[in-house]
């Protein structure tokens, strides 16, 4: 995992991250600030979005073998305002998280909603 | 009162599409709502010449739906709004595909009439996989909500209420002692927060639901007022209530199966003077029916 101190930044990034991070860098100085979001605030881990896609899948019905992307919209997949709520509430639910209304309402895909949560549980404070 | 256009259809087939009957403009104070039902539409064809109404924005839109009863959803309900803006328009030529829309700052649909300003008409359309509803009102924003009645919420209705609703509002589901009837009251409650939130037309962040109260007008069977809770004071317990009536609501029970929430912002002219609505049930360019005409104090 790429780690963020006051006076440097290390990379011990597994391949695909790492990859990803020196491609935007050698693209110049339009992609500089782009490449620095990515290091402060990485993509969700694979098992996240995972978690997120049953949630999901559970809460609108969905079958089994529904296809699902870190990328499937909610909306696309049939979800009103009621449902995206109770999906909120199941992923505070199972994150032990807690989600402001403000940041709820902005959660579209499930890599919205897998990336908003990596970001609460590393805020929490330590038990 | 049945208005059949079925053989103005079959007359004219592939291009030209037949003219809606058109409608006068709502007076103030009254909603036309209009709802279609999804299986009820069974026709391929005209599904097609549904589609054929559409910007390519739409049916963009339509396409990015996964599965086909969720595209045959998303395309009817662009289709009822289409129809149902084209109604009221006085040139009885209007073709419904002409129309162009845009959104306001905080994304609420609105008609963008290009150049002719001033127009008075607003609109709001709700959907659930059973039913699509749209709403008309002529000089007020108006707010739309339908929801199944027997939908079910997958969390306890309280801790959810506890949540998101006001402090009100979860007092008054609380004391609702059998679960089915505290969870239709719910729905209710969720209906009518929805139809205000989409009535203001400024996102959900200008209007949290926890910062709110809809409550029935006692003395009333269907009336409800909307009280909001003001800033957070120092002393918790000085928290003040406004209640005040710039917000009507109407809240129905359309085809037996849902709640229907509207919301209209006030003619402060009209204080005191009732909200009307007007439900009619339509498959378009194919059968309108007038459902009831309903008056809410």
């Amino acid at each position: 995992m790429a780690s963020l101190s006051a006076t440097s930044l290390s990379f011990k990034a597994p391949s695909i991250q790492s990859t990803r991070i020196s491609q935007s860098i050698s693209f110049g100085r339009f992609q500089s600030s782009k490449s620095l979001r990515l290091q402060i605030s990485c993509a969700a881990k694979p098992e996240t979005v995972q978690k997120v896609s049953d949630i999901v899948k559970e809460q609108l019905a969905l079958s089994a073998d529904t296809a699902l992307t870190a990328e499937s919209k909610f909306s696309a997949l049939g979800a009103d305002s009621l449902d995206t709520v109770e999906i909120v509430m199941a992923l505070e639910e199972k994150f032990n998280i807690s989600v402001e209304e403000a940041d709820a309402q902005n959660i579209t895909t499930i890599q919205e909603a897998a990336d908003l949560i990596e970001d609460l549980v590393q805020k929490k404070p330590a038990a | 009162m049945r208005i059949s256009v079925m053989s103005q259809m079959q007359r004219s087939f592939s291009i030209d599409l037949p003219s809606l009957i058109p409608l006068q403009l709502p007076s103030r104070r009254y909603t036309h709502l209009w709802y279609v039902i999804p299986d009820e539409v069974k026709s391929t064809s005209l599904l097609k010449r549904y589609s054929q109404l559409l910007s390519q924005t739409e049916k963009d839109g339509v396409d990015q739906m996964r599965g086909d009863e969720l595209k045959k959803n998303a395309l009817l309900a662009r289709t009822l709004v289409r129809t149902t803006v084209a109604r009221y328009q006085t040139n009885k030529a209007f073709d419904p595909r002409s129309l162009m829309f845009k959104k306001n700052v905080y994304g609420k649909p609105e008609v963008d009439w290009q150049n002719c300003n001033n127009q008075p008409l607003h609109f709001n359309i709700s959907h659930t996989d059973s039913l699509i509803a749209c709403g008309v009102t002529v000089h007020a924003p108006v707010g739309i909500d339908v929801e199944d009645k027997e939908r079910k919420i997958k969390h306890d209705v309280l801790a959810f209420a506890k949540r998101f609703y006001s402090a009100d509002e979860v007092n008054f589901l609380a004391t609702i002692r059998d679960p089915e009837a505290q969870r239709k009251e719910f729905i209710k409650l969720w209906t009518l927060k929805e139809a205000y939130v989409k009535a203001l037309g400024k996102g959900f962040s200008a209007a949290p639901f926890n910062t709110f109260t809809i409550q029935s007008i006692p003395g009333t069977e269907e009336g409800y007022s909307l009280c909001k809770t003001s800033e957070v004071t120092a002393d918790p317990l000085e928290e003040t209530k406004k209640c005040n009536g710039e917000w009507k609501f109407a809240l129905l029970e359309l085809a037996d199966s849902h709640y229907a929430a509207v919301c209209i912002e006030d003619d402060q002219a009209n204080e005191g003077a009732p909200m009307r609505v007007i439900v009619r049930k339509t498959i378009p360019f194919v059968e309108d029916q007038l459902i009831s005409e309903r008056i809410f104090l």
